[in-house]
């Protein structure tokens, strides 16, 4: 059967890609929050994202600032400079043209920025804040589960090998003891310890189950 | 045969060396630190290297790669034996060149025969 499940990446580009087609422009990125606290651009339509992705531009300074600072929709005039995206969105422009730059955010916080453009500077886009907040809301969820899939992706490799390092020693101990690497054991003691030999397959089963099938392929 | 192991925690390095010198008859080098590996395996030259993923200073993937990729350490066989047990990372070891791979928790009794096996379309074994 054909394999249908689509990557985080495939739905924030589809999910841009439709953002774009929306609200009839050539660019649309989302930008979001990484840990360095720059904003990196994640999703694409209108730009290669194999050229964008690797840029990031700073959230406090002009004009992501007014954005991601304040939670505001800011629209921007097209010849402003736009950090590290300056020189890829240039040959789009022509004279009179302006970009809208769309907070993404979350409960407490701002995640990211929808940037959308270019509009002719006449375009009316700031009355239909609500439906540019949707939008900012739609990357929001899609941005926030990407980083929930990336912590899983790092943590359940991290938890397999944390929990299976002790348990080598433990299994590899009573292991070689009922081997009789060290003498031959009987009675009590013997049957002590192969419960404890059970325990311990009965809870790399576990580990199997548990962490090998739940992390993100 | 000279194996060296490649393995940072303590109690596991006093099991594989009981199992390996005890049962499989092999003279033990271990090392802790992965950048100490590929040094390790010029002055020893070791029949077998056994070699966990996660390591400080230098991963074992890195590791299998350097020594895959120097001429007078490429020959020698490579079998992982870690906790790192995805099939992601089993894909990426045996990729690198590794002859195989073992995930830990492993039985003691049984970890003689199971390189052994590994071993086999070499020709060469431990134990004997």
């Amino acid at each position: 059967m054909e394999n249908t499940q689509l990557s985080f990446e495939q739905i924030l580009n589809a999910t841009v890609r439709m953002l774009r087609t929306t609200w009839k422009t050539r660019v649309c990125l989302f930008l979001q929050m990484d840990d360095q606290g720059q904003l990196q651009v994640r999703a694409s339509d209108g730009l290669p994202l194999k050229k964008v992705s690797a840029l990031a531009v700073n959230p406090q300074e002009d004009p992501y600032a007014a954005c991601f600072s304040k939670n505001r929709i800011v629209e921007v005039d097209a010849a402003a400079p736009m950090g590290s995206l300056t020189k890829l969105l240039k040959p789009l422009l022509k004279k009179g043209q302006k970009f809208v730059l769309v907070p993404v955010s979350g409960e407490t916080r701002v995640l990211g920025i929808l940037f959308m453009g270019p509009y002719p500077r006449k375009a009316r886009i700031l009355p239909r804040e609500a439906e540019l907040r949707s939008a900012g809301a739609l990357c929001a969820v899609l941005s926030a589960h990407w980083r929930l899939y990336q912590w899983m992706s790092n943590f359940m490799p991290q938890l397999n090998h944390d929990l299976r390092t002790p348990l080598t020693a433990v299994q590899g101990s009573i292991g070689m003891v009922l081997g009789g690497m060290f003498g031959q054991v009987g009675g009590d003691v013997k049957e002590m310890l192969e419960m404890a030999q059970k325990g311990c397959e009965r809870t790399v089963r576990a580990i199997e189950v548990y962490i090998n099938t739940q992390t993100p392929k | 045969m000279k194996v060296l192991v490649a393995e940072d925690d303590p109690d596991i390095q006093v099991i594989l060396k009981m199992v390996l010198t005890r049962l499989g008859k092999c003279d033990v080098a271990i090392t802790y630190q992965g950048d100490q590996v590929v040094p390790m395996a010029k002055s020893n030259r070791p029949g077998l290297i056994l070699l966990d993923v996660m390591l400080p200073e230098m991963s074992g993937f890195d590791i299998c790669k350097a020594l895959k990729a120097d001429p007078e350490t490429a020959s020698i066989p490579i079998i992982f034996l870690t906790a790192r047990s995805m099939p992601s990372e089993i894909q990426e070891a045996m990729k690198l060149g590794a002859l195989g791979y073992l995930a830990k928790p492993f039985d003691p009794m049984a970890l003689v025969g199971q390189i052994n096996q590994i071993l086999s379309p070499l020709g060469v074994s431990i134990g004997a």
